[in-house]
């Protein structure tokens, strides 16, 4: 039958040692059946009085080793063989019990089971274990046949003997060979896998090694293409099994051997990438993978490790982390050429642009301290104008400025229009080593050009040496001339919004000027021409007294219109023709102003105090005589009924810009504070009776602005007036 | 009040301007009397009654007041803005008779209540004719509001 058939094959099994197993119990099974049905047949020849013994026998063991044959079917090996050797045992002790004793041949069924035990179970102890217990019913049997609790001891007949021998010894040659058999196989087997794997093992590419399992890790084995990868023999590993530890590279070794400790202890597979040093003293990169082996019992027995050479793979990741960083500061760059030119070309006040120019550059650069210095007005001192975090707030705070010349890299810088360049500031001479940046190691100055004028320059310092590659420079040379042009813009700006203001105040002024001029310029004129007509009249009535009286208002008014404009195109002509400016001591203007103004009279009654230490002036010699004239003039014709009149000339203090506040004070009538603006207003007259065009102090104030001065008046009704005013001092040497 | 001569008012600082003004006024038909003050503060003290013009009979309120705008010390304007502002004072007829024909002057003294603006003529028969029309106007056609001081 089929099912049969596949029923008696030794079915697959994975493992040798199970199909071992599995061969033994099945070959023994199929034994005892054969056997069992054999005696059956064959013995009632022999000793017909054991049929009916054979007949118990076989119907005992035909099923139990069906039973097993499914069990072995069924995988479940150990309790077939537990099974087996039951039921041998079994049968081999009732056969000795009914058969006598100890002298039956049967009783060599012991051995068998000791021999199959030995086979079936996977220690020695089991082994031993059989052996005791078939040493020990033998014993018993031995015992029980003394005592005569057995039966009769059968005599066999010699033949009956042989007979069971001879079935003992077929038995035991059979499962010899299938064991021995099955042994060679396996050893040839094992031997070929051997071969095959070891010939796997030293032909990939890849170099294999075994270490120990303790935190040591020396070299048990190491495959020959270690020779490949790093020019040294096997030999060298094996001969030293720290050797493999003595290559790494000095910068990877404690990690590496610190991971090592590590899955040591956690029995973890090993994984690393480090450098080795090859014979040739070059560096490679292996990726190091290595997993714990662990024996039949579960103790770890080594490390299986693999050595892949990466080298290639390395230095590609490099080289790509070298072009990311590259791109990425390109990136950045651009992005910082963006945000300066947006701001350069939005932002035209400069107190505003600067600071936020040099916080983008520091920002994104990550450079230690950027500052931005723009040259004085005397193109001799570059000021520093902007700079980035606290050292920059600090210097700014300090007034922190740098002689233009040599003896800095902004001033060379500046001097020569050129950038410069300090790859290691310790090595460059022109140097001013500043106490507020101690880390800087590089520098770089770039000077700022706008329409080729030096108008300043920017400091860029790194804690790093070489900080500047090419393409920076670039960057930021560009950055710098896109500031330059900025700081150009703003300045005109500036310039423009102010001439504009200058513009909208001279219109100002010209338009108050033309209204006034033509108001009272048409006065005189209205009298003129008012009283020729009565004059007329005078003449026809004959009335001669008011004819004369008519006549001398005729002309008084004329005169007053030349007057009035004499006076006025010396008033348009101050803003325009510049005479030479010089050094002149101001006591010696003064002296001059007395002597055309104070007449003998006035000298005789006006006492003139003019204070010692007055400074020297620089301006318009003939014009500040003028000035003085017309305050001294004033000074004496607004007196009033003071019995003693005093005029005071002098010095006081002076103003935020250094200028000189000089003074002429008077004790007259004084001048109410509603009218201390007004005064200087032109034709601005408080009190008519008293001589003058009404013009004197729009004249002074005009030149005095001219020189870049400032006049206004300290004075109280009764109480006198002081006029002050500001010139600018001579230049020193 | 029939009958009665109008008394006008003068605040010019120009003596000789002022002196055209009160001769032409003379010879007119109209029986009119001038009072010239030569400075805003001193005609501003007589209409309120202050300093020596204490006295209400010697110094009765003007029928009407002939301004110049360019005066020292306190300005025409704000002579003008002290009289209109005043519930006494604002009734009476302000003329501003001045050199300037500005524009922001006349708008000015319209901004503050003058009742007319004159700019005196450059010749001698066009300021007399001009006189002549300002007595008949604001002495003959005009009726003056009657208040008492």
């Amino acid at each position: 039958m089929k099912s049969e058939d596949n029923f008696f094959s030794v079915p697959e099994f994975y493992g040798d040692e199970a199909k071992v197993t599995a061969r033994v119990i099945y070959f023994i099974s199929v034994a005892l059946i054969a056997s069992t049905i054999s005696f059956v047949l064959i013995l009632p020849m022999l000793a017909p009085e054991l049929t009916s013994r054979v007949m118990v026998l076989m119907l005992v063991s035909i099923p139990t080793n069906l039973v097993i044959m499914w069990l072995v079917r069924s995988k479940k090996l150990r309790i077939a063989g537990v099974l087996l050797t039951f039921l041998i045992w079994l049968v081999v002790t009732v056969e000795s019990i009914l058969s006598g004793g100890v002298s039956a041949p049967i009783l060599m069924g012991y051995m068998f089971i000791i021999i199959i035990g030995g086979v079936l179970a996977k220690r020695n102890r089991g082994t031993v274990y059989l052996t005791l217990v078939c040493i020990g019913s033998g014993f018993l049997l031995a015992f029980a046949e003394t005592n005569g609790m057995l039966p009769e001891a059968e005599s066999f007949s010699p033949y009956m003997r042989i007979t069971v021998y001879a079935f003992f010894f077929l038995i035991a040659m059979l499962l010899q060979n299938i064991t021995a058999g099955n042994l060679k196989n396996l050893l040839v087997t094992a031997r070929n896998s051997e071969k095959k794997y070891k010939s796997l093992l030293e032909n990939i590419p890849i170099t294999t090694y075994i270490n120990t399992t303790d935190s040591n890790a020396y070299t048990e084995y190491v495959s020959p293409q270690v020779e490949k990868l790093l020019g040294y023999s096997r030999d060298n590993f094996l001969k030293d099994p720290e050797f493999w530890k003595k290559i790494i590279h000095l910068e990877d070794r404690d990690r590496v051997l610190e991971e090592n400790e590590h899955t040591t202890q956690t029995e973890e597979p090993f994984e690393a990438e480090y450098r080795l040093i090859t014979k040739d003293k070059n560096v490679i990169w292996v990726r190091d993978e290595a997993t714990l082996v662990y024996d039949e019992y579960g103790k770890p027995l080594h490390w299986l490790g693999v050595w892949t050479d990466i080298t290639s793979r390395k230095m590609a990741e490099e080289e790509q982390a070298d072009l990311i960083s590259i791109m990425t500061k390109r990136t950045i760059q651009l992005q910082t050429g963006a945000d300066v030119s947006r701001a350069a070309s939005s932002i035209l006040d400069l107190d505003q642009l600067l600071p936020l120019v040099v916080e983008l550059i520091h920002n994104h650069f990550d450079y230690y301290y950027v500052g931005l210095f723009l040259t004085d007005d005397t193109r001799k001192w570059a000021i520093l104008r902007a700079a980035s975090g606290e050292m920059g707030r600090e210097m700014i705070a300090l007034n922190h400025r740098l002689e233009v010349g040599d003896s800095s890299m902004i001033g060379w810088c500046i001097s020569h229009g050129q950038a410069r360049i300090a790859l290691d500031v310790g090595e460059d001479a022109v140097r001013f080593r500043n106490p507020l940046l101690p880390l800087t190691r590089s520098e770089m100055a770039l000077p700022l050009i706008s329409r080729g004028e030096v108008i300043g320059a920017m400091t860029i310092q790194s804690e790093l040496a070489a900080a500047f590659s090419r393409v920076d420079i670039t960057a930021l040379q560009t950055m710098a001339d896109q500031i330059s042009n900025a700081i150009k813009n703003a300045r005109l700006f500036t310039e423009r919004a102010n001439l504009i203001k200058e513009l909208e105040g001279r219109n100002a002024e010209l338009e108050q000027f033309t209204y006034t001029v033509s108001h009272d310029l048409k006065a005189p004129l209205v009298t003129i021409r008012g009283f020729l007509g009565y004059l007329r009249e005078d003449a026809g009535s004959e009335n001669m007294e008011r004819f004369d009286k008519d006549l001398k208002r005729i002309e008084n008014a004329a005169s007053k219109m030349q007057t009035l404009l004499s006076d006025l195109l010396e008033l348009s002509r101050v803003g325009y023709v510049i005479n030479t400016t010089e050094d002149i001591p101001f006591e010696q203007i003064v002296h001059e102003a007395l002597e055309l103004v104070i007449g003998p009279s006035d000298e005789a009654r006006v006492k003139v105090d003019i204070h010692k230490g007055l400074p020297i002036i620089h301006g318009d010699h003939p014009r500040l005589v003028e000035v003085m004239q017309n305050l001294i003039s004033n000074a004496i014709k607004f007196m009033g009924g003071q019995p003693m009149p005093h005029i005071g000339i002098g010095q006081r203090e002076y103003d935020n810009e250094g200028r000189p506040v000089l003074f002429v004070s008077d004790n007259g009538i004084g001048i109410e504070p509603q009218y201390h603006e007004r005064i200087f207003g032109l034709f601005n007259r408080l009190d008519p009776s008293v001589n003058g065009t009404g013009i004197g102090l729009t004249l002074v104030r005009r030149i005095i602005e001219v020189h870049g001065g400032r006049i206004w008046v300290e004075s109280e009704p009764g109480k006198g007036a002081t006029f002050l005013f500001t010139l600018p001092l001579a230049k020193p040497e | 009040m029939v009958g009665e001569p109008i008394l006008v008012m003068l605040v010019e600082d120009n003596v000789d301007h002022a002196e055209l003004v009160i001769r032409t006024m003379e010879e007119h038909r109209i029986a009119n009397k001038v009072r010239h003050f030569l400075d805003g503060q001193s005609a501003l003290d007589y209409l309120f009654h202050r300093s020596e013009y204490t006295d209400h009979t010697s110094n009765p309120r003007p029928h009407v007041i002939l301004l110049d705008l360019r005066l020292p010390r306190v300005d025409g304007i704000d002579v003008l803005k002290a009289i209109k502002e005043d519930n006494d004072l604002k009734a009476i007829p302000v003329v501003v008779l001045t050199t300037s024909e500005a524009e922001k002057d006349v708008a000015r003294a319209y901004y503050n209540h003058a009742n007319s603006y004159l700019v005196k003529p450059v010749g001698f028969e066009e300021f007399k004719k001009l006189m002549d029309d300002l007595g008949f106007y604001w002495l003959g056609w005009n009726t003056n509001p009657g208040i008492k001081d």
